[in-house]
């Protein structure tokens, strides 16, 4: 081996236009073999283009892409993988029909077989190397629709993780944002498994968790409009800094608000006893005007679906609630809503919003009485409801008549969350994950409106993507663990919590 | 004429010029209840395309624009255009109605058969039937959770079943009566018999209620996207015994123009033949068949289209035995000229 190994992967000078608007304005990056490098920014600073570009989706507008020293000139993202880049989306992209096997096989073998034809022993032998190369146990015949999320994240990895590139040379592996839909224990595992890709690849490690990426990563490189504007050794750089490099301003230190009394108030929404079948089981809590109560929990805890059965999404077996001190008989989506319920879904795109609809057609959807005269709709009245919600939230692009599936994820979130805030008779927030796959900005912008919220009287019920956010926010905390309640802190009388205090009761 | 519902034409084809453009933005931003941007072609498109073949048709037989034309292609069109924009309302929500062309036939008969007997009222009756009919749909649809596509199979055959047994395999002709039905066919205002005016004006009025209304943005929404609509408190299951109940309410009225045109009904005679050119008609107006995107105005001119392909060959002189051939082609180019795309929109 010669010392002057070529790196896995060199830009120079990559440029991406759209149209009018460039979205990566020549920007150069060296990667050697052996090295994890942390890439963040906002949403909307260039990065999926940058992804898309490196995977063979888009083709970059001028510059050279070099892999193991080669020149590339991607076609497809068949080409991009021969070379020997793998990447795990941050949308999810198996095919849920079939098998584990399957899907990375597919991946792999994108050249095609012979005659096209498959032979089974040899692709479940593979990919059961893959998998146990990522430390995960699955049979390769388990069928991707039956997994948890968690597990279809490891294949996803596992799929990357098991290219040949036809070079030779080392692969390079972008991981974009894989711990965003993880759970805690899960994304100690992924960070293990991240450290141990060195071994033989280069990594592109993109993430909005920025002590994250201070612990994951050598190098951090952080993108804003469209360039590199900071590229440091992980160990010279602090959390505040990247942050400031991010967003161009500096972080804002929230103050707690003291907890106010609860004390002679009717609870918003008081549940007692709820069962649902092989979900969850005893729960009882009450959530009061003003407070915001966490529910913390590792994927199938039971928190998201006690908080789906809430918003009468799903149904529950046996236990009542009550709304405004009144019992809660045939609930659904329909009487939630009427009630005054607000849900905010973790599967945003799915779930959140209606994505061929424009912006002002979703921020009108849940509650049409502010754009409608009687049972008519005006598009003028709906449009000056969206444009005031733009303004106030401040959307990018401010374009209300934008297709909703055209704005970044950030902004996405911003309308959806919008769509609930045009009723002026909040009563319950239900909120699944609010941050994920949102950048520090977004994620502030998020948080202030819960507050918001709850200082004009909602009840917020809140299912933090981290243990950190629960502290920071709620004034109970609801700790989950296989459906039952494992712990509660009332946060006006508790002693200083420290994270592991809560992990402890989650495992 | 048939285009009093739409603005001028803002150009003769060509894309518009950038001094127009604003205009046409307007009238698509009124036409579409300001749903966004959507291409030229998909919003002009159908209404451009059938007066490009009418102009084609007149250079080899200039009777055509001299009104003669228009009134044999509104007169084939009616039916069409009822049964169109009934499956059209459906494949908005992302369902679709197999059998509302049975449920027009169904409708003829019956009203050829209580005509004479009641009068006026059997209309009504046999509209509220036929509405029901689809509401069932709807309804099997919606809680019982059936596929659309394999429901509406069921149903159309057993309406065609039913139809056949109610008539007798005869044609039955409107003995008594007759003057009631067939004064809404033979009444011509500017040469286009009644009937086809009835379908402008529910068509304007389906255009209305989906731009419009909190119900036809509810549709539409849950044609995009199914959870995300159901998550917004749209009333999913209402709304699709809704959709359906039009599509049987629209047929219904298909029924009632085959008897106005005919003077009779028969389940092999005039109209047993109508589920494909409605939904080819749906598609040439734009209509997406994966949900989420119809403009009924442009259904209008879909229907148009498709009655008048049959004519226009016949008289530019190619053979009968070509027919179906430049039907298939011409149907298949224009739905590439209008369909609307988007860089995320999958088209099924």
């Amino acid at each position: 081996m010669t010392t002057t190994l070529p790196p896995v992967l060199r830009l120079t000078d990559v440029v991406c236009t759209f149209g009018a608007v460039s979205a990566v304005k020549g920007v150069s990056l060296e990667i050697q073999r052996g090295e994890v490098v942390g890439l963040v920014g906002e949403n909307g600073a260039g990065k999926s283009t940058l992804l898309k570009i490196l995977s063979g989706i888009l083709k970059p507008s001028s510059g050279r892409i070099e892999i193991n020293g080669a020149v590339c000139n991607f076609r497809g993202p068949k080409d991009a993988f021969k070379a020997g880049v793998g990447v795990v989306h941050q949308e999810q992209s198996l095919f849920t029909n079939l098998t584990v096997g399957e899907n990375i096989e597919q991946h792999r073998s994108a050249g095609g077989g012979v005659f096209g034809l498959q032979r089974w022993s040899p692709i479940n032998r593979d990919a059961a190397v893959a998998l146990e190369r990522v430390g995960v146990k699955l049979s390769p015949k388990t069928r991707v629709s039956d997994l948890s999320f968690v597990d279809r994240q490891m294949v996803e990895i596992a799929r990357a993780v098991c290219i040949d590139p036809s070079s030779g040379g080392a692969p390079l592996i972008v991981l974009d944002e894989p711990t965003a839909v993880l759970e805690h224990e899960e994304t100690a595992v992924l960070e293990r498994e991240i450290r141990n890709l060195r071994k033989f690849a280069g990594v592109i490690f993109v993430t909005h968790r920025l002590d994250e990426v201070l612990r994951v990563c050598d190098r951090v490189v952080v993108m804003r409009s469209g360039k590199f504007i900071l590229d440091k050794s992980a160990k010279d750089v602090t959390r505040d800094e990247l942050f400031q490099a991010m967003a161009g301003r500096a972080s804002q230190v929230v103050q707690r608000r003291p907890a106010r009394s609860s004390e002679g108030v009717t609870p918003a929404l008081e549940v007692h006893a709820l069962r649902g079948a092989g979900r969850y089981r005893d729960i009882s809590f009450a959530a009061y005007p003003g407070h915001i109560v966490a529910l913390l929990g590792s994927h199938g805890s039971g928190c998201e679906s006690l908080m789906r059965t809430l918003f009468g999404a799903e149904t529950y077996d046996s236990g009542t609630f009550e709304v405004l001190g009144r019992r809660a008989t045939n609930w659904s989506i329909a009487r939630a809503v009427k009630a005054g319920f607000a849900y905010v879904p973790a599967e945003r795109k799915v779930e959140g919003m209606v994505g061929g609809f424009t912006a002002a057609q979703n921020i009108a959807l849940a509650h049409p009485d502010k754009a409608t005269i009687g049972p008519f709709l005006s598009p003028w009245r709906r449009d000056g409801v969206a444009q005031a919600w733009f303004d106030s939230l401040d959307v990018h692009p401010n374009e209300i008549v934008r297709g909703m599936s055209r704005f970044s994820g950030g902004n996405q979130q911003k309308i959806v969350l919008a769509k609930w805030l045009v009723s002026d008779d909040m009563k319950v927030f239900l909120l699944d994950h609010p941050h994920r796959g949102l950048d520090a900005g977004a994620a502030e912008t998020v948080n202030a409106q819960i507050r918001s919220a709850c200082d004009r009287g909602a009840a917020v019920v809140l299912i933090p993507d981290t243990i950190e956010e629960a502290l920071a926010m709620a004034d109970e905390l609801i700790v989950m663990r296989d459906g039952n309640i494992s712990a509660r802190y009332d946060m006006s009388t508790a002693g200083p919590l420290s994270v592991e205090n809560i992990l402890e009761k989650m495992v | 004429m048939t285009n009093t519902s739409r603005p001028a034409n803002p150009g003769s084809g060509s894309a518009p010029s950038a001094v127009d453009a604003t205009v046409v933005d307007k009238i698509r931003h009124l036409l579409t209840g300001g749903a966004g941007r959507s291409g030229f072609w998909q919003t002009f498109g159908p209404f451009l395309v059938f007066v490009a073949m009418l102009v084609i048709v007149s250079l080899r037989n200039s009777a055509y624009l001299r009104g003669t034309g228009i009134s044999i292609v509104t007169e084939a069109a009616a039916p069409i255009l009822f049964v169109a924009l009934g499956q059209a309302m459906v494949l908005n929500i992302g369902s679709i109605d197999l059998s509302n062309a049975a449920i027009s036939l169904m409708g003829a008969v019956l009203v050829a058969l209580m005509l004479p007997p009641l009068g006026v009222p059997a209309m009504i009756a046999v509209l509220v039937a036929v509405t029901l009919i689809g509401a069932v749909n709807g309804a099997i649809v919606a809680f019982a959770q059936v596929p659309s596509f394999a429901l509406t199979l069921g149903t159309l055959g057993i309406l065609e079943a039913a139809a056949l047994v109610t008539s007798g395999s005869e044609t039955i002709y409107v003995s008594h009566n007759r003057e009631l039905i067939t004064a809404l066919y033979q009444s011509r205002p500017i040469g286009i018999p009644f009937t086809f005016w009835i379908g402008v004006l529910v068509a304007i009025l389906y255009w209305g209620l989906l731009g419009y209304t909190r119900i036809g943005q509810g549709m539409t929404a849950m044609g995009k996207n199914e959870s995300g609509a159901i998550f917004s408190a749209v009333r999913t299951r209402w709304l699709k015994v809704l959709a359906f109940a039009i599509s049987g309410f629209t047929g219904g009225l298909a029924g009632i123009s085959i008897v106005a045109q005919a003077g009779s009904a028969s389940v092999s005679g005039l109209g047993s033949d109508l589920l494909l050119p409605g939904i080819a008609a749906a598609l040439l107006g734009g209509t997406a068949i994966s949900g989420g995107l119809t403009n009924p105005i442009n259904v209008i001119f879909g229907a148009l289209t498709v009655a008048f392909v049959p004519i226009a060959v016949q008289a530019i002189g190619i053979s009968a035995q070509a027919q179906s051939l430049v039907y298939g082609i011409f149907i298949i180019g224009v739905v590439v000229l209008t369909t609307h795309r988007s860089v995320d929109a999958i088209i099924k």
